[in-house]
C-alpha cells in the first residue's frame, strides 16, 4: 500500500494561499511606505505652516524685535490632537525671545533666509519632528536672521500610518481571501474530473473490463489511457486463457473421443470373457477420465468466470430445467423414476447462467451416478420472500456428514479407488458461495429421502415484485 | 431414417455412423463444414449430427444456416468445447439438443432417437390428459400436477395408449401387438414389466393403472377401481 | 520642620473634630479620614474651592471607604509653579492635581511632567475635555455674569457680552465702580477666560474692555473675592464668573443672579492630571476615574458644580436652556492649542493691554 500523500486539493490551496499570503505581506509593506511618507507631507506642511506663521508675525517696533505667537499657529499644530508642542523663537544675537530655550536645533540645520527646513530629532527624550522657519531682518537696528522653531510629537504620524496601513492590510486580507476562496472553488473545480474518474472506478464491477466512459482533461488523458490500456491487456488476458481452456478443452476431448469411438467399435463377439471384461474395465476408465476432465475444464470455466462475469437476472427454473436435461441420460435404468417439478412462474435470481448450470448439473450428475436406487426428483421452489431452493432428491444412501465436508472442498476425491466422485460438489459449492447462497445436505429419514439442497436468495427486484 | 453427419475425426465418425448403420439408418458422413453445408441445400434429412469444431464453416454456423433457411431438422450438437461463451449455448443457437464430448455412444442413440420420433409425430398431435396426468406428445413429457415425470420411449407409449380411451379395458396381447412390432418378439411378461414401471413412475398420481383380472387394464382418472 | 508641624495640627485637629484645617502659604488643608479603617491617604492638590470638592471627596471615599483624602486648596498660579518645580527637580509633590486653569494642566502635559491614564471612563470622555489622556476635563463651568437684582433694574440686566459693553457705554455713571472682574494679570483662570474672549469675539471684546475702562471697574484676585465683593454691595455686576461658583452663591443670596451670555458662552471644563512623580498614581486613577463615573458626574452636577453638559441650566438662571445644542457654549478644548495661552510674550503683551486699559488703580 502506498503511503498515502498530502490531497492535491490541499497541495494546490496551501500553494496559492502561500503566494497570497507573500503578495499579501508585499503590499502591506508598499502600504506602510505609502501611508508614512502621506503622514509626514500631511504633517510637515501643518509644522512648515505654523513656523512660517510665527516668524512672519515677528515685527520690529521700535527697534525692538516683538514677537507675538499667533494662535492660528497652535490650533494649526492642534490638528495634531495628541502630539506635544515644542517651539522656540530666535532673535538676534540668537536671544531666545519666546518658548523654550533648550529647544537648540542643529547649527548646520538651520535654514537660509525664507527658507523652512525639516528634520527628525528628539527632545526631552521623545522623537519630535522640527520645522525651523528662518527670515532675515533689514532693519538699521537689527540685520541678521531670526528663526521660529516648531517641534511636534510624532504620535499623530504614527497614528496616521498605522490607521493607514491597517485599513489597506484589511483591504488586503479581504482581497487575500476573496483570492483563496476563489483559489479553493477553481481547485476544487479543476479536481473535479479527477474525483469523478474515482467514482467512476469505485463504481465499475471489477469483472468489468471494458474501457473507461469518463471525459477527462488533457493532462488526466495518461492515466485514463493506461488504465484502459491495463484493462484491455487484463481483457486480452482473460480471453487467452479463455481460449486456451476452451482449445485444451478440445485438443483432450477429441483424442478422447476417438479412443471412446474405438473401443464402441470393437467387436466383441469374438472375446474371450477375460478380454471382454479388460475391455469393459477400459471403457470404464475412460468414462471416468471424460467426467474428470469435464469437471476440471467445467471448474476452470467456473473461477475464470467469476473474475470475468457480471451478475445477471436468470430465470433458476430455466436453468435447472436445462441441466436436468443434460446431467439425466435418456439410457438412465429405466427403473428408476425421475421427475422434475418447478413453478409456473419464473424464479430470478441474481448469477451467471453458465457457472449455476454447471453446478446444478453437477449435483443432479452426482445423484444419478451415485445416489438414486428407484427414484430422483428435481425441485425448484421458492421459500418465504427472498429464498430461491433448488432440491435434488434421491432414494440412495446419502452422504455422511464428513464426506460432505470433504466433498465440498476442492479436489477431493473418494479415497480408495472407487473412482472419482471429483469436483462436482467442490463446484456447486463454489458457485453456491459466490452468488451468496448456502449448498447443504438433508441426510435421509424415516420418512425423508437424502437430498442436496442449494439455497440462493431471490433478486431484489423479483422480491420486490412478489410483495407488490 | 436419413442422418447427416458432420464430424471431421475419423475415428468418431467412423464409430457414430457405423452404430446408426448397424440399426438400419442410412448416414451420410461429411467432414467438412461448407462440403456439409452444401448437401444439406439439396438434401432432406431426418436428423443431422453436427460437430461444433469443423474446417470450413464451424458447427455453429451451419446451424444458423439451417435454421435461417427454415428448416426444421433435428439437430443433435456435439461439442468438445468448454461452454464458456455464453454465444456457445447450442440450445439457444436453435440445437434440438447437444452432448459433450467424449459422450457415451448408447446416450447417443437413444437421444437421437427421441429426436428423430419428434419429428415423425409432429407438431400436430396435442395433449392428453386423464385425471392429473398430462401427456404432451410434441416433446414427450409427462405431467402428474406439477410435476414433470421422465418416462421412457415404451412407458410413453403405454400411457398414450391407455389415456387415449380412459376407462376402457386393454387386453395383453393387444398391448404387446401396440407396443411391439411384429419383428420383435418380447416375452409375455414384457407388458406387466411396463406396466409396473409406469405405475412405479404415476405414483401420486390420482389417476391409476387398474388391472381387470383376467382382461387386462385400464387407466381411471380418479383412481376408482 | 514646618511640614511636620502642621502634620501634626492636622492629625489634633482630626482627632478633635475629623474635620481638620489649617491655613498656610501652601494653601487650605483638610483632611478627610477614611470612612472605614484608614488604609491609604490620596494627597489631593486642588485650585477649586472646599466647598465644590467636598462632597466630591465623600463620594470618592463611599466607594474607597479605607481611603482618606489629604486636600489642599491653592489658588492656581501657585499650583502651577509648585508642580512645574516639582517636575523639574523630580520630587513627588501631589498624586493628583485639579484646576480650573486648563492651559496650565495642559502645559503640564506638553513638558512631559504628567502620567497618563486610560479606563473606560476616560474613553467615554468628549475629545475637546481629554488630552492624550493625560489632562481630563471632569465638569462644566460656563462663565457667567451675576448681576445684583436689587439694584439692577430688569431692563439692565446684560443678557449677553454685547449687552454688557452697551450697558457700560449707555450709562457709564451708573455703573461705575460697581462692575467686577478677574484681576488677569494675578488669576490664571481670569487670564484664561479673557483670552479665550479675545479669540472668540476679538470686537467684541475690544469693546467690552473699553467699557471697563471706562467704568472704573473692580477687579479682584479670584472667583471668590469678586463674589464676595457683589455680596458686600461693593459692586452690583461680576463678569466672567465661573458658573458653578455664582449658582451656589446665588442659593445663599437668591438676589445674586446669574445669567448665561446668549451671543455666546465659554465653558471651562476643570481639569486634573496625575503628576508624573506621584507616589500614588494608582490612588489618583481611582478618584479620576470616580470623577468621570455615573456617579461622580451626578455628585459633580448638582452638588458641585451645578451645571452639566447634558442637563439644561438650573431654572433661575437666564440664559439659553441648550448650552451646548444651541451651539452657544464654546468649551475651551483641552489640548496643544492652549499652549498658545501660556506663551510668555503673548501673555506679557496680552496682560500688559489689559492693565494699559483698565489700569491697575481699582484692583487689590
Amino acid at each position: 500500500m502506498a503511503k498515502s500523500e498530502t490531497s492535491l486539493f490541499a497541495r494546490m490551496v496551501v500553494r496559492v494561499a502561500a503566494v497570497l499570503l507573500f503578495g499579501a505581506a508585499g503590499l502591506v509593506v508598499a502600504a506602510w511606505f505609502y501611508a508614512r511618507t502621506a503622514a509626514d507631507v500631511a504633517y510637515d506642511r501643518l509644522l512648515q505652516g505654523a513656523a512660517v506663521q510665527i516668524v512672519e508675525n515677528l515685527a520690529i517696533i521700535d527697534g525692538k524685535v516683538e514677537v507675538t505667537v499667533p494662535a492660528s499657529a497652535f490650533k494649526l499644530l492642534a490638528l495634531a490632537e495628541r502630539d506635544r508642542i515644542f517651539y522656540r523663537v530666535i532673535g538676534p544675537q540668537g536671544r531666545t525671545l519666546t518658548g523654550y530655550a533648550d529647544l537648540q536645533p542643529d547649527p548646520r540645520k538651520l535654514p537660509k533666509s525664507d527658507e523652512v527646513s525639516l528634520l527628525s530629532t528628539h527632545f526631552r527624550g521623545s522623537p519630535v519632528r522640527m520645522a525651523i522657519a528662518g527670515r532675515r531682518f533689514f532693519d538699521p537696528s537689527f540685520t541678521g536672521p531670526a528663526y521660529a522653531i516648531v517641534a511636534q510629537t510624532t504620535e499623530a504620524r504614527h497614528a496616521l500610518i498605522s490607521e493607514l496601513t491597517s485599513r489597506a492590510t484589511g483591504l488586503v486580507g479581504i482581497m487575500s481571501l476573496f483570492g483563496l476562496a476563489g483559489a479553493v472553488l477553481a481547485v476544487g473545480y479543476s479536481l473535479r474530473p479527477l474525483n469523478r474518474l474515482g467514482a467512476a472506478l469505485r463504481q465499475r464491477d471489477p469483472r468489468d473490463l471494458t474501457e473507461l466512459a469518463v471525459e477527462a482533461p488533457r493532462e488526466m488523458r495518461p492515466f485514463v489511457d493506461s488504465i484502459n490500456h491495463f484493462m484491455g491487456r487484463l481483457g486480452g488476458r482473460l480471453k487467452q486463457s479463455e481460449r486456451f481452456v476452451a482449445d485444451s478443452a478440445h485438443q483432450i476431448r477429441t483424442p478422447l473421443t476417438a479412443i471412446s469411438a474405438q473401443l464402441n467399435m470393437v467387436d466383441e463377439t469374438g472375446l474371450d470373457q477375460a478380454s471382454r471384461e479388460h475391455l469393459d474395465r477400459a471403457r470404464e476408465r475412460v468414462t471416468e477420465m471424460a467426467r474428470l476432465i469435464h469437471q476440471l475444464l467445467s471448474h476452470a470455466l467456473v473461477i475464470h468466470r467469476f473474475e470475468s462475469t457480471a451478475l445477471a437476472p436468470v430465470d433458476l427454473v430455466a436453468v435447472t430445467r436445462h441441466a436436468f436435461r443434460a446431467a439425466v441420460p435418456i439410457t438412465i435404468d429405466p427403473d428408476i423414476v425421475v421427475s422434475f417439478e418447478a413453478p409456473e412462474t419464473p424464479v430470478i435470481v441474481m448469477a451467471d447462467t453458465l457457472s449455476l448450470r454447471e453446478a446444478i448439473t453437477n449435483i443432479i450428475d452426482n445423484a444419478v451416478r451415485h445416489g438414486a436406487v428407484a427414484r430422483l426428483e428435481v425441485r425448484v421452489r421458492t421459500e418465504g420472500e427472498t429464498q430461491a431452493v433448488v432440491e435434488v432428491e434421491d432414494d440412495g444412501p446419502g452422504i455422511g456428514a464428513e464426506d460432505w465436508t470433504r466433498l465440498t472442498q476442492r479436489f477431493a476425491a473418494s479415497s480408495g479407488g472407487k473412482g472419482v466422485s471429483g469436483l462436482g460438489f467442490a463446484i456447486a459449492s463454489e458457485v453456491t458461495q459466490a452468488l451468496g447462497g448456502r449448498l447443504w445436505h438433508r441426510p435421509a429419514t424415516a420418512t425423508e429421502r437424502f437430498a442436496v439442497v442449494m439455497t440462493l436468495p431471490l433478486a431484489p427486484e423479483a422480491a420486490d415484485r412478489k410483495e407488490g | 431414417m436419413r442422418i447427416l453427419l458432420v464430424e471431421d475425426t475419423h475415428d468418431v465418425g467412423e464409430a457414430i455412423s457405423r452404430r446408426f448403420g448397424a440399426v438400419g439408418h442410412a448416414v451420410d458422413w461429411a467432414t467438412d463444414g461448407e462440403e456439409a453445408a452444401a448437401i444439406l441445400e439439396f438434401t432432406r434429412f431426418d436428423l443431422v449430427i453436427l460437430d461444433v469444431m469443423l474446417p470450413g464453416l464451424d458447427g455453429f454456423e451451419i446451424l444458423r444456416r439451417i435454421r435461417l433457411a427454415g428448416n426444421a431438422v433435428p439437430v443433435l450438437i456435439l461439442t468438445a468445447r468448454s461452454e464458456i461463451d455464453d454465444r456457445v449455448d447450442a440450445l439457444d443457437l436453435g440445437a434440438d439438443d447437444y452432448l459433450v464430448k467424449p459422450f457415451d455412444f448408447r446416450e447417443l442413440e437413444a437421444r437421437a432417437r427421441v429426436l428423430m420420433r419428434r419429428a415423425t409425430v409432429g407438431e400436430a398431435t396435442n395433449v392428453i390428459a386423464c385425471g392429473d396426468v398430462l401427456l404432451d406428445r410434441t416433446n414427450r413429457s409427462v405431467r402428474v400436477g406439477k410435476r414433470e415425470i421422465q418416462l421412457k420411449r415404451r412407458e410413453i407409449t403405454l400411457l398414450e395408449i391407455l389415456a387415449s380411451r380412459p376407462g376402457r379395458i386393454f387386453g395383453k396381447d393387444e398391448l404387446l401387438d401396440r407396443l411391439f412390432g411384429f419383428d420383435e418378439a418380447p416375452g409375455i411378461n414384457a407388458v406387466e414389466l411396463y406396466i409396473g414401471r409406469l405405475r412405479q413412475k404415476l405414483e401420486g398420481a390420482r389417476a391409476k393403472i387398474v388391472t381387470v383380472r383376467g382382461v387386462g387394464y385400464r387407466l381411471s382418472p380418479d383412481g376408482e377401481e | 520642620m514646618r511640614q511636620a508641624f502642621l502634620g501634626l495640627l492636622a492629625l489634633g485637629l482630626m482627632a478633635a473634630s475629623g474635620l481638620a484645617q489649617a491655613r498656610a502659604a501652601e494653601g487650605e488643608r483638610t483632611f478627610f479620614p477614611a470612612p472605614a479603617q484608614q488604609a491609604r491617604v490620596l494627597n489631593l492638590t486642588a485650585a477649586t474651592d472646599l466647598e465644590a470638592m467636598a462632597p466630591l471627596i465623600r463620594g470618592f471615599q463611599k466607594t474607597a471607604p479605607d481611603v482618606a483624602v489629604d486636600f489642599r486648596d491653592m489658588v492656581t498660579n501657585d499650583l502651577f509653579e509648585k508642580a512645574e518645580r516639582a517636575c523639574a527637580e523630580q520630587r513627588p509633590e501631589a498624586d493628583l492635581l485639579i484646576s480650573s486653569a486648563v492651559d496650565q494642566l495642559v502645559a503640564l502635559a506638553n513638558d512631559g511632567c504628567v502620567l497618563a491614564h486610560r479606563s473606560r471612563e476616560t474613553s467615554a470622555l468628549p475629545a475637546w475635555a481629554n488630552w492624550r489622556d493625560e489632562v481630563f476635563g471632569f465638569s462644566f463651568e460656563p462663565a457667567v455674569i451675576v448681576y445684583d437684582s436689587r439694584h439692577v433694574p430688569p431692563e439692565d440686566v446684560p443678557e449677553s457680552h454685547a449687552d454688557l459693553a452697551d450697558l457700560l457705554r449707555l450709562k457709564p455713571d451708573r455703573y461705575r465702580g460697581k462692575i467686577g472682574t478677574y484681576d488677569i494679570s494675578k488669576s490664571a483662570i481670569g487670564y484664561l477666560l479673557a483670552f479665550y474672549d479675545s479669540q472668540q469675539a476679538p470686537m467684541t471684546y475690544g469693546r467690552l474692555l473699553e467699557s471697563f475702562g471706562r467704568a472704573g471697574t473692580l477687579t479682584r484676585c479670584c472667583n471668590k473675592d469678586v463674589l464676595d465683593a457683589l455680596e458686600d454691595g461693593r459692586i452690583e455686576i461680576a463678569y466672567n464668573v465661573l458658573g458653578g461658583y455664582a449658582y451656589a452663591f446665588h442659593l445663599q443670596h437668591p438676589y445674586l443672579r446669574v445669567v448665561v451670555p446668549h451671543d455666546y458662552t465659554i465653558v471651562l471644563s476643570r481639569g486634573m492630571v496625575i503628576p508624573k512623580q506621584a507616589a500614588q498614581p494608582d490612588l489618583a486613577r481611582r478618584f479620576v476615574d470616580y470623577l468621570l463615573s455615573a456617579e461622580g458626574r451626578a455628585v459633580t452636577d448638582r452638588q458641585a458644580f451645578y451645571f452639566s453638559a447634558a442637563n439644561p441650566l438650573p431654572d433661575d438662571v437666564t440664559g439659553p436652556k441648550a448650552l451646548m445644542a444651541s451651539g452657544i457654549g464654546r468649551p475651551i478644548a483641552i489640548g496643544s492649542a492652549l499652549l498658545a495661552a501660556r506663551d510668555r510674550a503673548q501673555r506679557e503683551r496680552f496682560i500688559a493691554g489689559w492693565v494699559d486699559v483698565i489700569g491697575p488703580g481699582q484692583s487689590r
